[in-house]
């Protein structure tokens, strides 16, 4: 009997215990990947009879579903774009800083991420409805009439990309100027001072010292912006009202909401078509996700 | 190759003021170490110099020309940070000759300056390694190789082999030697380790708490320091201190510790000091056991015995001081023994009440 253990009667309730669990944690993932492919999905677990592939094609087809795709992966790409970029710069300013507004300025910012999003909805609609009104003013002025409407569907604050891409990032900002922030604090200043020494000015210091230094905190930050922004439901719901503009969250939830038939198989489709950037974006960055959180930069 | 002038130079963080108008020359070619204890703003000195710190009252110069407000790459000086402050992200090669790509010279140029670098500092296996695959001594060595390929006229080090362990230290020590005999670069080196001090440099300067405590060669600096902080800090085993008082006829005068036993100090004229309060400066080595009926100046209880092999440290007990004795091999002395003191009069450094040395307080080499 080499090699094998005997497993303790407390090991095995633990595992028993730990393994329903996981399986009842599971089930929900299991039904909705089966039923995209079963044809005669409905809301119970089975096994599919036969594979298809029509619950994905209909919602290219008979949906907008690839246009729904394309908008939340246009929005919250961008969305990503501007909090890395801005959390880079921001969180190395707060990194270097040692102003008197430093602290309390990062406990301002948390406040964002600590007060619920629909609490803030209210006013935050106010402020954005003005600053459409000034942009439509500018739209206007500048474009002719007849293009004005998909003019504003692009820079507008309401209904247009410009103001959501502007919320979500804000929304995410927070957190990633503090992992940013953070990581550069692990950055020690002799790096730039060395490269300042060698003759870079401030942009190769930047461009060939400081982002390559700080890769893992900014994939952090960025993964998890594109993820809570792409899994955000409440702000595209208020801000976008246009067909056209849909994006996938909201399309999943509309369907769902039809009131005599739900099409179980269509539903699940949709939700792993949903589903699928997070994955492959968390498979992408999930090394500097682990560098980030396990400590700074080596040699 | 350059001559640095630093003329009354100050520095302030806000209100605190952490250099107080230093003066020292460095002479083209020359090995110059600036030591002292931390916090005595020795790394902020060799800062401005580079420039990452500006200046806040006086003039550094290079060849006469002050170069307070020129940008760091443009002074032709090279820094080798205590971290080293490797590019992690970069190969060994691409680590010492980022300066030359930052410059846009030709990729073949530089791989064959890269090459001779490595050459000359035996790094030429390393070249295509990760900084983090490197042990303590070749990262040390790609830090040199990083700021030589510059060929600047001036190499700054700041504490370099600090983080290295004591033997490899023994050896980077010469290595960094045979560098500046080869290259002869001006040096400006900082340390807190007085040996370092000692073995390599041309020129120290004793910094303390912002001032120059001392400016001289590093033989002058442990014949004649100009004060106790100087005559404490430079070797090792530190100088005995004792206070007390100079006593005795005029024309005989002797030093009588604040504990009661008395010296003769022969052969000086004090008359100027006579009666006033001060220190007695020995050295362990001035100091040696005798047979209880030769001339011995002092009798004392030995405290601890500490055996190197080649020489043997003991600390002799009078009264309330104590002397360290330094003995050339192993001798058979217990804690508790009476041991008879004789002093090498020659050894003597009287320093008064401020603490600075009766006989020489002049400056040194300015």
């Amino acid at each position: 009997m080499i090699g094998v253990r005997r497993f303790t009667q407390a090991e095995v309730s633990a595992y028993g215990f730990l393994s329903a669990t996981l399986v009842f944690c599971l089930l929900p993932f299991l039904w909705v990947a089966l039923a995209s492919i079963d044809p005669n999905a409905s809301q119970f677990l089975s096994f599919p009879k036969g594979i298809t592939a029509d619950h994905f094609i209909k919602i290219f087809t008979a949906n907008n579903g690839g246009r729904w795709f394309f908008n939340s992966l246009i929005t919250v790409g961008a969305a990503t774009a501007v909090v890395v970029v801005v959390g880079g710069m921001g969180g190395y300013a707060l990194s270097r800083t040692n102003a008197w507004w430093k602290r309390p300025f990062l406990y301002a910012i948390i406040l964002v991420r600590i007060l619920p999003p629909t609490a803030l909805i209210v006013p935050l609609y106010k402020v954005m409805l003005i600053a459409n009104g000034l942009m439509g003013a500018l739209v206007r002025s500048v474009v002719p009439p007849d293009s004005t409407r998909s003019a504003m569907q692009i820079v507008g604050f309401v209904d247009g990309y410009l103001g959501l891409i502007l919320v979500l990032s804000a929304m995410q900002l927070p957190l990633a100027l503090w992992i940013i922030k953070t990581y550069f604090d692990l950055t020690p200043k002799d790096y730039e001072e060395a490269a300042l020494m060698d003759g870079a000015n401030s942009f190769q210091r930047i461009r060939r010292i400081l982002v390559p230094l700080a890769l893992p905190g900014l994939g952090a930050a960025g993964l998890l912006t594109f993820i809570g922004a792409w899994g955000d439901f409440l702000m595209p719901l208020t801000f976008i009202s246009s067909a056209e503009l849909q994006l996938l969250p909201i399309g999943l939830f509309r369907a769902f909401q039809r009131a005599n038939t739900i099409d179980y198989g269509y539903l699940s489709a949709l939700a792993v078509l949903y589903m699928l950037p997070a994955v492959v974006a968390f498979g992408f960055a999930r090394r500097f996700l682990i560098q980030s959180f396990t400590g700074g930069i080596k040699g | 190759m350059a001559t640095i002038s630093i003329e009354n130079v100050r520095k302030n963080f806000g209100a605190v003021e952490v250099i107080k108008g230093v003066s020292f020359e460095v002479a083209d070619g020359q090995f110059a170490v600036l030591v002292g204890p931390s916090g005595c703003g020795k790394s902020t000195l060799l800062r401005m110099i580079a420039g990452l710190e500006s200046v806040t009252q006086g003039d550094i110069k290079l060849d006469g020309k002050r170069i307070n407000d020129v940008p760091p790459d443009q002074r032709g000086i090279a820094m080798v940070f205590q971290s080293y402050a490797l590019y992690p992200h970069m190969t060994v090669a691409e680590n010492i000759g980022f300066s030359l790509d930052l410059k846009k010279v030709p990729k073949a140029t530089i791989r064959k300056e890269v090459a001779q670098v490595a050459e000359l500092l035996q790094l030429s296996e390393l070249l295509d390694r990760r900084p983090a695959a490197l042990s303590g001594g070749q990262r040390q060595r790609v830090a040199i190789g990083r700021a030589i390929i510059k060929r600047p006229r001036v190499i700054l080090f700041d504490e370099p082999l600090s983080n290295l362990d004591a033997s490899l230290r023994v050896q980077m020590r010469a290595e960094l030697q045979r560098l500046h005999q080869e290259l002869r670069p001006t040096i400006v080196y900082v340390t807190h380790d007085q040996v370092e001090a000692m073995t390599m440099a041309d020129t120290i300067v004793v910094l303390n708490q912002g001032n120059v405590a001392q400016w001289a060669h590093p033989i002058e600096l442990y014949r004649r320091p100009r004060s106790t902080f100087v005559a404490t800090f430079i070797g090792s085993p530190r100088m005995n201190l004792v206070k007390g008082i100079i006593a005795g006829k005029e024309s005989m005068p002797s030093f009588t510790a604040a504990d009661g036993w008395t010296v003769p100090l022969a052969g000086r004229d004090l008359a100027a000091m006579h009666s006033q309060s001060g220190w007695l400066g020995i050295r362990p080595e001035c100091i040696r056991l005798v047979d209880a009926n030769t001339d011995a100046d002092l009798s004392g209880e030995v405290v601890i015995v500490e055996r190197l092999g080649a020489e043997t440290y003991v600390n002799v007990a009078k009264g309330r001081d104590t002397l360290l004795v330094r003995v050339q091999g192993d001798i058979a002395v217990r804690p508790g023994d009476t041991v008879q003191l004789a002093f090498d009069r020659a050894g003597f450094h009287l320093f008064n009440q401020a603490e600075v040395n009766f006989d020489h307080s002049s400056n040194d080499l300015e």
